[in-house]
């Protein structure tokens, strides 16, 4: 079960390819194209009570591909390598371009002499690649064993060892060529515990680009327990409006929804209630947030975006005042504002994107301590985020506060509030910023929002 | 429409995928499966009264399952070329890991069906990109005229052909052809600082006509300018318990969150699902019957064979409020002794194992007429339109209304903003005290997702009544 990855495409091929078709676009007739390819290889083993459910082992590539004629715009894209498909594509695209209406902000991004050397950034691990099968194995098999020692856990969803290889290289016909390696590795095990009637869940995981920043199969273990557990013996409470402390994994939720909120892309739609709001105040002085796609080793960092641009970091909220969208080049030039290299296919994606902790950051025991009655969510259910008008409204699990104290779990309620509400009454912020993904934050404690239960 | 020969996309032969079905099979596996792919895929979108981009896409591979015991080895590949298939296989091998003398899998025996339950008559893969812009321009223009407070509109067009060839080591060699065809319209609306947004869409596994018979791109441009209108209008939802009422349709998403998650077969094997112990036990009033069809023709979730090459049918989960049925796969079905087949293994595409999914699920009518239904709630919460929910094993579930309205003296009052629902399966389905005759279906617009892979679904109900449940609005 060591099967050896084979490379499908050497590097030189994957960019030949590139650059080729970007050349080839441009014969049919196009005035502008960008192509990218990408090679992936994955590897993911699912293990449950101690035995492997399923193995899968697999490369796989695809190109992407935008033309632009006459300020008009088509894309393509194919999982089918073949020369013959991807010439016909291209061809399409270019004549289906015409089919479309001129759009003056259409067209590809300048040239830009910045580059960042992918090495800075720290996106790949070469001990990744290096792993055997039987290690990454024995890592989930390992953590799942260390959480069933808890006789408390009474049902296992297994563990998950996974990890990824990616090369991606970007061709556009004004010359650029970029090209970069990156990896992923993730360990995770979900648990139930009570009895079927009675049942609670939860899960933890660790995916970083690095194989030695994984957390170990103790800590996944332990976390993904106590969580668990500690959802025992739930209660419904009443109807009540109470302070909400959001633990980092909900503080993640809530900024992907702000990050949502903040893209050029829905600014222009009008699909946020951000739209107008630059420079002006959106939430108090502990609002502080910043979207870095240049943090080494971070899972958000890349050196430019799928626009071709240098990533960079930007400050999008200091202090409350909204400082910046999160642009792609379309975007940007749609609202007269200039790329935050934040391009993502044809939207926009995240760098790493994060609440800072200000100078009157508090432990998180401290903000619980702090709190005579609250809720600590901790998990929830279902969709329910309307970034339109910033509405909040979701299916919640967590613990109840009194007097400064964990009293009891909570079931079956759910959270109801406001975004822009939230911004502006932000009581605490927690010390606890950790980078768990592309989008993180620390403990932050909100005024007051609506608990829906009995 | 007669699908292409499958030669003609994979490019391997019934002896090629053989040999191949061999090789997976070279390290003792019980059994193996070759699923091929091909899906071409053309969208269109419209905003900012522009066509503003188009796109193709082209996606090709297989995967190769080998299972040995409840063990499952997987590979998937784009390279075609013979040897990368056998590779492929080899990979999907391992997980055996067992010295067997190999025996040859027997002959691949063609079993495609005639019948097909997509009966197109104007295949969107062949009606020129103009028509399809046309259509695109139609809904956004009904949206954009609709009122003078639509300030934002988008709309989009898309449309897929999948062929698919599944053989495995059993001797079954099986195609299918799936055509699938969306339209969709947002619209954005906007009053005196307050904005909102509706939605609306229609499609299926059917041809350009049903924007002509069925719903017209006019129509789905209005009905989300509506509902986008009556959204700046709309209070908060009340939080709270408070009895409830569903419309007909797209209220339906309940009982794919409450019910149909919950008796797929692989929740119900592993004992992870609150009804793996409640086969034949009442868990629900005996006013609700429920049913998965994957037969139903043109629908958005239904298929000729499952990514298994397994015969699909209508399949009862839930009669007179009693648990009867699982949606099954080949796994599941193998690991629970031998269970009958449904016709539910589905997979994403060929990058991934099919598992137990729901196809379009349903509520059975009941007796009541829906207006003595809303008639009979003296205060309480009326579901008009829902945006999706969200459920775990312990039957805790939710689900967000996208428009709902007040309910004062068993009549619709004020419209209601977007609020979510919780509540336990077990519990709600007890609670479900009226049902109506009014068996609807909701927007062929759906998407589910389990385990990271998405599949398209639908599903449908009559104007239901919940004694309570309890919302998430606010105070």
């Amino acid at each position: 079960m060591t099967a050896r990855r084979e490379k499908a495409l050497s590097a030189p091929a994957l960019r030949d390819l590139a650059g080729e078709l970007a050349a080839y676009a441009r014969a049919c007739g196009a005035d502008e194209a960008e192509v990218s390819v990408m090679d992936g290889y994955e590897f993911n083993v699912d293990v449950r009570k101690g035995r492997i459910e399923a193995l899968i082992e697999a490369g796989s590539r695809s190109a992407g591909l935008r033309v632009i004629k006459g300020k008009k715009t088509a894309y393509a894209s194919s999982s089918d390598l073949d020369m013959m498909t991807l010439r016909r594509l291209v061809r399409n695209a270019v004549r289906r371009a015409e089919l479309g209406n001129p759009d003056e902000f259409a067209g590809l991004a300048p040239l830009v002499k910045d580059r960042i050397d992918p090495a800075t950034l720290d996106l790949y691990d070469p001990a990744i690649a290096e792993l055997d099968s039987r290690q990454k194995i024995a890592l989930a098999r390992e953590t799942e064993r260390l959480a069933l020692r808890d006789k408390r856990i009474t049902n296992s969803y297994g563990a998950t060892f996974g990890s990824n290889e990616i090369h991606s290289v970007l061709a556009l016909s004004n010359g650029f060529v970029g090209e970069y390696k990156q990896t992923y590795c993730g360990l995770g095990v979900g648990l139930q515990a009570g009895d079927t009637d009675n049942r609670v869940e939860d899960s933890w995981s660790s995916s970083k680009r690095h194989f030695k920043d994984l957390e170990t199969p103790e800590a996944i273990a332990r976390k993904a327990v106590e969580r668990t557990v500690r959802q025992l013996n739930p209660r419904k409470v009443p109807t009540q409006n109470v302070p909400v402390i959001f633990d980092p994994t909900q503080t993640g939720w809530l900024l992907g929804f702000l990050f949502g909120c903040v893209t050029g892309t829905a600014v222009y739609q009008k699909a946020t209630f951000l739209e107008g709001k630059l420079g002006q105040r959106i939430g108090n002085e502990r609002v502080t947030v910043i979207d870095d796609g240049l943090r080494p080793g971070a899972l958000g960092s890349h050196p430019f975006d799928s626009d071709g641009l240098p990533c960079r970091r930007t400050m999008v909220v200091e202090k409350g005042v909204l400082k910046s969208y999160l642009c792609n080049h379309y975007a940007a030039r749609k609202l007269g504002l200039a790329s935050t290299g934040s391009a993502d296919g044809s939207g926009v994606g995240p760098g790493n994107f994060y609440l800072e902790p200000g100078p009157d950051a508090k432990a998180p025991e401290d903000i619980i301590a702090g709190t005579p009655k609250g809720l600590l969510l901790t998990r929830t259910l279902g969709h329910g985020l309307n970034g339109v008008t910033g509405d909040i409204s979701r299916g919640a699990f967590g613990l109840w506060i009194e007097d400064g104290h964990v009293a009891y779990p909570v079931t079956e309620v759910t959270i109801s509030g406001n975004l822009g509400r939230i911004l502006e009454t932000i009581e605490a912020v927690g010390t606890d910023l950790e980078f768990l993904g592309a989008v993180s934050g620390p403990t932050v404690k909100v005024a007051e929002m609506t608990v829906a239960g009995q | 429409m007669e699908p292409l020969p499958y030669v003609d996309h994979f490019g391997l032969s019934a002896s090629d995928l053989r040999s191949a079905l061999g090789a997976a099979l070279s390290s003792g596996g019980d059994f193996a499966e070759i699923f091929m792919e091909h899906r071409s895929y053309d969208f269109i979108n419209m905003e900012e009264d522009i066509i503003k981009e188009t796109a193709e896409s082209v996606s090709l591979g297989l995967g190769i399952r080998v299972i040995r015991g409840d063990r499952t080895g997987f590979g998937y590949t784009n390279d075609l070329a013979l040897d990368k298939v056998r590779k492929t296989a080899e990979t999907a091998a391992a997980i055996a890991r067992r010295k067997a003398p190999q025996t040859p899998p027997p002959p691949l025996r063609d079993r495609t069906r005639r019948s097909d339950r997509f009966p197109v008559r104007r295949p969107a893969d062949r009606a020129p990109l103009r028509d399809k812009i046309k259509l695109v321009r139609e809904a956004y223009d009904a949206a954009k005229r609709y009122d003078p407070r639509i300030v934002k509109v988008k709309a989009y067009h898309s449309d897929s052909l999948t062929h698919v060839c599944i053989a495995n080591s059993e001797g079954l060699l099986v195609r299918d052809t799936r055509p699938m065809v969306k339209l969709v319209c947002v619209a954005i609306s906007e009053d005196g600082g307050k904005r909102e947004s509706g939605f609306w869409g229609g499609g299926g596994r059917v041809g350009l006509e049903f924007f002509r018979d069925v719903h017209t791109p006019r129509e789905i441009g209005r009905e989300a300018a509506r509902e986008a209108m009556l959204l700046l209008e709309a209070v908060d939802a009340p939080a709270g318990e408070m009895p409830i009422v569903l419309a007909p349709g797209h209220s339906g998403v309940l009982i794919h969150e409450a019910v149909g998650h919950l008796l797929e077969a692989d929740f119900n094997r592993k004992k992870t699902s609150i009804f793996w112990n409640k086969m034949g036990r009442r868990v629900g009033s005996d006013l609700v019957t429920i049913f998965d069809d994957p037969t139903i023709p043109s629908f958005r979730g239904s298929y000729n064979v499952d990514d298994e090459g397994t015969p699909p049918r209508r399949t009862l989960l839930i009669e007179r409020g009693v648990v009867r049925g699982l949606l099954q796969d080949k796994l599941s079905a193998r690991l629970m002794g031998g269970a009958p087949l449904t016709g539910h293994g589905r997979r994403q595409d060929y990058g991934h194992w099919p598992i137990p999914r729901m196809s379009n699920t349903y509520i059975g009518p009941g007796l009541d007429h829906p207006d003595d239904i809303l008639r009979s709630v003296p205060k309480g919460l009326y579901v008009a339109s829902l945006s999706g929910g969200q459920v775990e094993d312990s039957g805790k579930f939710t689900f967000s209304v996208s428009l709902g309205h007040l309910i004062e003296d068993g009549r619709l009052t004020a419209p209601v903003k977007q609020a979510t629902l919780i509540g336990t399966n077990i519990d709600i389905l007890r609670k479900i005290d009226r049902v109506g005759s009014d068996l609807a279906f909701g927007l062929q617009t759906g998407t589910c997702s389990k385990d990271g892979q998405d599949v398209p679904v639908s599903d449908g109900c009559p104007t239901l009544r919940i004694a309570k449940m309890t919302v998430g609005g606010r105070t």
